[in-house]
């Protein structure tokens, strides 16, 4: 599934957040995006998850197509425990029973079975963004965007959770966006890795990590040159 | 199990013993005024009360009222959720209907019970009054409710493609509950007020209101206290029932969490 972005455009007032952007995107790809805040990043794909309308332009490959969206706030109901919240968006799609299965599977993903039945008041912030993305892999979008999805999460469970990503990316036919600042984890998960300017948006450079990611640990050398390549990238 | 009994009973002993307070108080006052036209003692208005309620008339005074009361806050309840759904959607219809909301919440109830009293028959005054008067606080509530929607929620479910019937059950309601709890309070004792308050003015043949007219013409200030008392203990009752309701639906508990 091959999503293409043309000549797209959208302003808030005089200042124009995308001015004519034209972008490719392969699909069964991680892609990082890298680039300052305010370049319109989040914009982009917010567009692109229909939150907000284009002023012009458009983006073929999204007919019919499901997103999951991790979004940087964690967005939960207030008056809903943690498996209401994943069952709100399974409702539509999935039969009961089938929506319930998706849930509790991914609830335990995340490591929260035991806190199921708490409230979002009731979590602590790195909770809070497990059961975000616990909706999100539960509903089983055809394109996964992840706005810095985790932030406030141990060390081990990063790594779980990016484990799974990869894995669930070969499993399906699915175009996984990743919105970071931090290098490391764009090196550990993603396959291209965009680095944007703006606003108006515009995409600066474009890394292709050859190696597969499990084979990223044996080549230390490439993945540090990589990683200085995009830390000395000038803005 | 002891601990909470102890409480409870703690709770009940309390209560009995401000309720003595304010009867000394009460009893107080009447000696040093020593005239039971002006203040009559509370012992005369509980016999009084006494007596009335075996008489079928109070109770069928007190069903009327209650009658009325209800459909007021009912026909305010409807009309302002429908009218506050529109403007919340439409800045045109909020604008349109902020003046009329304006006017009503600040003319004096009489010059409204005056009007009505030549629009409308003496028993259907007071449930226009009470409508009239709950309608601004409940239409107020729902507007601040609706338009106070988290809008990154609504932009979430928008992107997983919830259906609308959910997202009005699972949003919208128990985003707005807690601005509706608040306004039917506030309706509940505001709907006794001006109910009974039109029922005086317009004396319906059947009505709380029309027996404190009667004791008013009569100077018999026992029976005016009684029918008082009457009106104070049907809106305490109304507003336990409603809190009730509401913790028998498990409102609260999400009322709570969304006020977190």
């Amino acid at each position: 599934m091959e999503l293409t972005i043309n000549n797209l455009k959208k302003s808030f007032g005089n200042l124009k957040v995308l001015d004519s952007l034209n972008l490719i995107f392969k699909p069964n790809k991680v892609y990082c995006i890298f680039g300052p805040s305010g370049c319109g990043k989040t914009t982009l794909f917010n567009i692109i998850a229909g939150i907000l309308p284009a002023d012009g332009g458009e983006i073929k490959g999204l007919e019919g197509k499901k997103i999951s969206y991790v979004f940087q706030e964690d967005r939960l109901l207030p008056w809903a425990t943690v498996e209401e919240n994943i069952l709100f968006v399974l409702e539509s799609h999935y039969k009961k029973e089938e929506a319930k299965k998706l849930s509790d599977k991914y609830i335990s993903l995340v490591n929260l079975s035991e806190f199921k039945n708490h409230y979002p008041h009731e979590l602590s912030g790195g909770m809070k963004q497990r059961v975000c993305i616990a909706r999100a892999l539960a509903f089983r979008g055809d394109i996964l965007i992840m706005d810095e999805p985790f932030k406030g999460l141990h060390l081990e469970l990063k790594k779980s959770l990016m484990d799974y990503i990869i894995n669930y990316l070969k499993e399906n036919n699915k175009a996984v966006f990743f919105i970071t600042h931090d290098i490391d984890e764009a090196l550990y998960l993603g396959d291209c890795i965009y680095v944007f300017s703006g606003p108006p948006i515009k995409l600066k450079k474009e890394i292709e990590i050859k190696i597969p990611p499990d084979e990223r640990k044996k080549d230390k050398e490439y993945m540090e040159k990589l990683k200085e390549e995009i830390i000395n990238f000038d803005f | 199990m002891t601990d909470f009994t102890t409480k409870n009973k703690k709770s009940i002993l309390n209560k009995i013993l401000i309720f003595v307070f304010w009867m000394c108080i009460w009893q107080a006052v009447h000696l040093i005024i020593g005239r039971d036209i002006y203040v009559p003692s509370p012992l005369s208005v509980f016999i009084r009360l006494s007596e009335l309620v075996f008489l079928k008339s109070f109770w069928l005074s007190v069903l009327y009222s209650i009658y009325r009361v209800v459909a007021g806050i009912l026909l305010s309840i409807v009309i302002g959720a429908i009218t506050a759904v529109f403007s919340a959607i439409s800045a045109f219809v909020l604008n349109l209907i902020h003046p009329l909301m304006t006017a009503i919440k600040s003319t004096p109830v009489l010059s409204f019970i005056i009007i009505a009293l030549i629009w409308f028959s003496s028993g259907n005054v007071p449930v226009f009054i009470c409508f009239l008067m709950c309608y601004p606080v409940i239409w107020t509530n729902l507007v601040t409710g609706i338009k106070g929607v988290d809008k990154k929620l609504l932009e979430m479910s928008k992107v997983y493609k919830v259906k609308k019937t959910v997202v009005f059950k699972k949003i919208f309601i128990p985003s707005v509950l807690p601005y509706f709890t608040a306004a039917c309070i506030t309706c509940l004792g505001l709907g006794w007020k001006v109910t009974v308050a039109a029922e005086v003015l317009s004396h319906p043949k059947i009505a709380i209101g029309s027996n404190l007219h009667t004791a008013k013409a009569y100077l018999d200030s026992t029976e005016l206290f009684a029918w008082t008392f009457v009106v104070i203990l049907l809106s305490f009752i109304f507003e336990i029932v409603f809190s009730r309701i509401i913790k028998k639906h498990g409102m609260e508990d999400k009322i709570g969490a969304n006020d977190k």
